[in-house]
């Protein structure tokens, strides 16, 4: 009796969505951007969209992150409307982002980029730290605390202390997972995290990805072109072309899907 | 990084100031010598001593707002000239003592900064730079026309007391202002490697991704400046009780500028550095004005006002070169030998 109550709760988390996006509608002058696009995400899978170029990925990203606002249509975050929202109110909410090209912080430490991402978490005032001692200084050891965990996770120990400025593609795009990863996420969005990157790099963030998933079992969306990443990470595939959803559903039946082949591939004339 | 055989045990201890024995020491005999200088050094060197500990707390609050949070302020020394006439004006007026108007003098220019700070929220870069020369104007105009400053005659002080003991000896004062910029300092390193001087730097460096790391962009920018402007007005209540007298062209455009000299020569985005910056700036402009004289008896045919004029184009060329050779400021050449000899005789 027992399990079967727990067995209910545990189908209606997963029918209610982290995040779901309603008939979101954007255009740029005459481009339509996104069309009715109705996405759904649930809690612990990693969905990926996919599309051609200018397909309309990226703004829907940038509509799911507070970027852009839809012009109509409505998301909602854990079941409350967050249409409108700014950036940073978002973030509050619980929702990471990580960025297509780099948009780490050059100019402080990797350890302080990460402790960037506690900010929100964090209390102490100016006054606070001002005096340092006390209040603030034991604040900050509580959340050192917490970025030490995930700079573990992401093997960036031995550079802890070195500015950012000063590394590499690949190291900055691990920097920028551990740094959202910090704001203690309900939601990941990554956009195109693979983008500019060797094999072995690629290789290197979907293992980070993979134990992101599974240390902290949250929901990722996924922006990304390299579509033997896709395949292997996703566990539900949204397909955008020109704007509209045209096909949802696992790899194995997006690879066979007549319309998504189409789209990517093009059509014999008859 | 830390040379070798230095680690912590504890995260306070991994972010402390003074990581190691050597550290300590030169900190101890540093301030040694501050504590002791006026025992040792002549009245006008004292002077200058004092006027660049009033700078430093000045060029600090600058390095927050200009070299942390990346917001050009060329305006700093009209908040400090703010605090000044508002500590003055509390302390004539309605009889204050120091400990009170020195405080409220920096909240006093920290609102007038704080104005400013919200302008800052819609432009940057250059625009900002107007905006802020417009603080200066703004300054120049009001303390001038409006009736409780005294207008062109400026604001004379009585000394400030504390317990019957008056600050008026070149010594005392000293003293007073050396506890103030101690205090200023250590409260700006901790504001520096806490959350909010990451989020000023955060803002500097990218404002898009710092906002989606849940910082309010809006507000962190008008609290740099507020903080900037807060340390800018102590600095000018401190200069008030210092030269006992306030008046509009004690703060002027020309002052704003070298405070911005200042923070480029020591290092921008480093408290230490806009100490180093202080002293280095006040120290060649005394230099100059004491070589300046036996300049003009070497050179007759010169004349004194050229002499003059020709200070300060060496001046503004020290301020070229830095930014052409060294434009990250003395601060970074230090880290990079400093670094250099720790890793010795590895190249890196």
């Amino acid at each position: 009796m027992n399990a079967g109550a727990v067995d209910t709760s545990r189908a209606a988390s997963a029918a209610s969505p982290v995040l779901r996006a309603e008939g979101l509608h954007m255009a740029f002058g005459g481009i339509v951007a996104l069309n009715e696009v109705s996405i759904d995400v649930r809690a612990d899978e990693l969905v990926a969209i996919i599309g051609p170029n200018g397909a309309g990925k990226t703004s829907l990203m940038n509509c799911l992150g507070g970027f852009y606002r839809p012009q109509r249509g409505r998301i909602l975050f854990s079941g409350e409307d967050v249409s409108g929202h700014g950036v940073h109110q978002l973030a509050r909410a619980g929702l990471a982002r990580t960025f297509q090209g780099t948009h780490v912080f050059p100019g402080l430490t990797v350890l302080e980029n990460i402790m960037v991402g506690r900010h929100m978490h964090m209390r102490a005032s100016i006054a606070q730290a001002f005096m340092h001692f006390g209040a603030a200084s034991a604040e900050e050891s509580r959340h050192r605390e917490v970025a030490e965990e995930i700079i573990d996770l992401l093997e960036i120990e031995s550079i802890r202390h070195q500015p950012v400025g000063s590394l590499g593609y690949g190291l900055r795009k691990r920097v920028d997972l551990g740094r959202a990863l910090a704001q203690e996420p309900k939601i990941l969005l990554m956009d195109e995290p693979m983008a500019g990157m060797n094999t072995e790099e690629k290789e290197d963030l979907a293992r980070f990805v993979i134990d992101v998933r599974e240390a902290r079992k949250i929901p990722v969306v996924l922006v990304e072109h390299d579509m033997g990443v896709v395949m292997d990470l996703a566990d539900r595939i949204y397909v955008l072309d020109f704007g509209r959803l045209i096909a949802e559903g696992p790899p194995a039946e997006i690879q066979r899907d007549p319309h998504v082949i189409k789209a990517y591939l093009g059509e014999r004339d008859q | 990084m830390d040379p070798a055989g230095v680690y912590a045990t504890s995260y306070s201890a991994d972010s402390a100031l003074v990581r190691t024995r050597a550290q300590a020491i030169c900190l101890v005999v540093f301030l040694a010598l501050l504590v002791a200088a006026p025992f040792v050094v002549g009245p006008r060197l004292l002077a200058i001593s004092t006027v660049m500990l009033i700078s430093s707390v000045v060029a600090v609050g600058l390095q927050i707002n200009t070299g942390y949070a990346g917001q050009i302020n060329l305006g700093q020394a009209a908040f400090m000239g703010v605090g000044a006439y508002a500590a003055g004006w509390l302390a004539t007026r309605f009889g204050m003592p120091f400990w009170l108007t020195i405080p409220l003098g920096g909240c006093a220019a920290a609102v007038f900064g704080f104005i400013f700070g919200l302008s800052a929220v819609r432009i940057k870069g250059f625009y900002l730079a107007l905006t802020t020369i417009a603080a200066q104007t703004l300054f120049h105009f009001f303390f001038l026309n409006l009736p409780w400053f005294g207008g062109s005659n400026g604001l004379q002080l009585e000394p400030a007391t504390l317990f019957g003991f008056a600050f008026v000896s070149d010594r005392s004062l000293y003293y007073l202002c050396l506890v103030v910029t101690v205090i200023m300092t250590f409260g700006a390193y901790g504001i520096a490697r806490g959350r909010h001087g990451r989020a000023f730097v955060a803002v500097r460096d990218d404002d898009v991704a710092a906002g989606m790391m849940g910082i309010d962009v809006v507000r962190t920018k008008a609290t740099a400046f507020l903080v900037g402007a807060f340390y800018a007005g102590v600095g000018g209540a401190l200069w008030a009780y210092f030269v006992r007298f306030v008046a509009v062209d004690q703060f002027t455009l020309f002052h704003s500028i070298w405070f911005i000299a200042m923070i480029i020569v020591g290092g921008m985005g480093s408290v230490t550095g806009a100490l180093i910056g202080v002293f280095v700036i006040k120290a060649m402009q005394e230099t100059f004005v004491t070589l300046g004289p036996s300049f003009v008896e070497l050179f007759p045919g010169l004349g004194g006002e050229l002499v003059f004029a020709l200070m300060n184009v060496f001046l503004g060329g020290v301020i070229a070169a830095f930014l052409i050779f060294e434009p990250r400021g003395l601060m970074h050449r230090w880290n990079i030998i400093k670094r250099s000899y720790r890793m010795w005789p590895f190249p890196y």
